[in-house]
């Protein structure tokens, strides 16, 4: 329960919740902490900041302040790989990455926990690559007096799947590269591909373990497949020849090197002709051409997926397509772009 | 308790189809059984300890009643027409009971748990499956008064209602110049212009061999039917 005081009654009472202070291109944050006992020099300083009353809380059974809410919140929705601190700033609790690695967000049952009543939580999209220490979500109950079964409720929502923010590190994949095309391999052109893909590839903290040349032979570019797998890689990644020309033997290959599940065609635009497949386990990704002329692509958002243990099939690949239409802006500013964050 | 994948499509052939009343219907139960320590509901050892109280006459009830094995003749099933997409679960031994609430924006959220489902119906019911039970409910511990009129077991109490002679079990009867009258008799009643009438083939019984009963095997009852005046 919450009672209505006088600011001018209130030295010698603790302050119930924390005091924010705006001094505008000065200063913002807590000018009184929660707790703070209010003396006489403080009425001034609380009534400049708009302060007329104060509220002065007294707990019934069922009831806790939002500060103790807000740790339960941050409890139920702190998954694997996130760090916070039970020091509420203003009733808010952030909900930090514990290492580098890929964000994920429980869509669901982030919706579902924002629609019980006083409790909120808003987070970086899903499949955001995240610094150790970043700020990945925040949360905090909205009254300064909440019930405790509804916040309680609102963490085993959250918590459902084991939180509904997590953070995995990107394991480091050994990458065996094939660059498939009879031009290339003859020497007629000068590949690019290698060199973009390894830089990718390096980025996320992977090694290229091997790069192959193949001509559009599927033979050939079979072979080059099983020598990678069998020098120990664990991850494949091959460009050129994913279109549907009658020279485009590329598909046919991964499928005669023993591919399944394979799925052709995703729904992002650059990357319409990719493809995803998976050859004793080992995930193989199929590059189309515009991986050449763009600098991201369904690759960008599909590669750091895969390094974290995440499996990519028709429905991940169909599920980009909301926000997977890249703007080609003349100057790029990806990651900081609607680009994939559709999901 | 049989698994939910078992007990659905019983009560879902028992009500008559299979739809989101069903699911969140079923889960209601089991979870109700399980708050009040009812393991096997329908058992015979269990079956005496246990009443529900629905807040709704729609599909939900029926998969509650199902599950449970609740019925309005055993007077372990109990209707109170509130509206509510609610039942409440009461173990008569222990005391305890369970107010179970249908959350309202499951609904909206059957898009987020099943996204790849465009069609509504179907959407719902996957949806539905998927959910935990914090998102598809809220659960009260409440306190249940029930008179001993409403206990199953043998009548309690018959009284005669002043005014028509009607029998009245149970303590239903309204109390009127202190004397007992019927729930007709007293007007709070949900028909009007109550008048005795005959009606066709009076004399048929199921057991004897009458001619309306003959008649009623050849299949032309109905051409013998008239019109009530
Ligand atoms: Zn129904
Ligand atoms: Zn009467």
């Amino acid at each position: 329960m919450l009672k209505k005081i006088n600011v001018e009654d209130a030295v010698g009472t603790r302050l119930a919740h924390d005091i924010t202070e705006i001094r505008p291109g000065e200063f913002k944050g807590p000018a009184f902490r929660q707790g703070h006992e209010v003396c006489n020099e403080d009425i001034c300083h609380l009534q400049k900041l708009g302060k007329n009353h104060l509220y002065l809380i007294d707990l019934a059974d069922d009831e806790i302040h939002e500060n103790q809410a807000a740790a339960i919140l941050a409890q139920g929705l702190a998954g694997e790989g996130i760090r916070w601190e039970d020091n509420p700033k203003e009733g808010k609790i952030g909900l930090h990455a514990a290492m580098d690695g890929l964000l994920s967000v429980d869509a669901a049952a982030l919706a579902a926990f924002n629609m019980v009543d006083e409790v909120m939580c808003a987070t970086l999209h899903s499949h955001t690559l995240a610094q150790k220490g970043q700020l990945v979500a925040a949360t905090r109950a909205i009254p300064l007096v909440m019930k405790r079964a509804p916040v309680e409720r609102a963490a085993a929502i959250a918590a459902q799947h084991g939180g509904v923010v997590s953070v995995k590190a990107l394991k480091k994949a050994k990458v065996g590269l094939v660059v498939t095309g009879s031009e290339v391999f003859h020497g007629l052109i000068e590949d690019k591909f290698a060199p973009i893909l390894s830089g990718k590839v390096t980025d996320l903290g992977s090694e290229v373990a091997g790069v192959s040349f193949a001509p559009d032979d599927e033979t050939l570019i079979t072979t080059a497949i099983r020598n990678h797998i069998d020098s120990g890689c664990n991850l494949l990644l091959l460009s050129g020849g994913m279109s549907v020309d009658p020279d485009d033997v590329t598909r046919k290959a991964i499928r005669m090197a023993g591919a399944q599940e394979v799925n052709y065609g995703a729904a992002a635009l650059p990357g319409a002709m990719f493809l995803v497949a998976s050859i004793d386990g080992i995930p193989l990704l199929g590059v189309p051409a515009c991986g050449l002329h763009h600098r991201v692509t369904v690759l960008d958002l599909v590669l750091p997926r895969i390094l974290a243990g995440e499996k990519i099939t028709k429905k991940e690949l169909a599920f980009i397509g909301h926000g997977g239409l890249c703007m080609d802006c003349p100057e790029c500013s990806y990651p900081h772009c609607p680009f994939g964050k559709g999901m | 308790m049989q698994p939910f994948e078992i007990l659905l499509e019983s009560s879902a052939k028992a009500h008559g189809h299979l739809c989101p009343g069903q699911i969140v219907g079923v889960r209601m139960a089991m979870l109700g059984c399980r708050l009040i320590g009812l393991s096997e509901p329908t058992r015979r050892d269990q079956i005496k300890k246990l009443i529900v109280y629905v807040e709704m006459d729609r599909c939900t009830a029926d998969a509650v009643a199902h599950v449970t094995g609740v019925k309005l003749g055993r007077r372990s099933l109990k209707f109170v027409d509130y509206g509510i997409m609610a039942a409440t679960f009461f173990n008569l031994e222990t005391g305890k009971a369970f107010r179970i609430i249908s959350t309202e924006e499951a609904r909206d959220l059957a898009a987020v748990y099943a996204p790849e489902i465009a069609e509504k119906g179907s959407r719902q019911l996957a949806a539905y499956k998927r959910m935990p039970d914090s998102v598809l409910f809220r659960v009260q511990k409440v306190h249940v008064n029930i008179d001993e009129c409403d206990l199953p077991g043998p009548t309690r109490r018959k009284i005669v209602c002043s005014v028509c002679g009607q029998m009245i079990r149970d303590k239903r009867e309204s109390m009127i110049d202190d004397r007992p009258v019927c729930r007709p008799c007293s007007g709070a009643c949900y028909f009007t212009h109550a008048r005795e009438v005959s009606w066709p083939d009076m004399n048929w019984s199921p057991g004897e061999q009458t001619p309306a009963n003959r008649t009623n095997r050849d299949g032309d009852a109905g051409n013998r039917r008239f019109a009530i005046q």
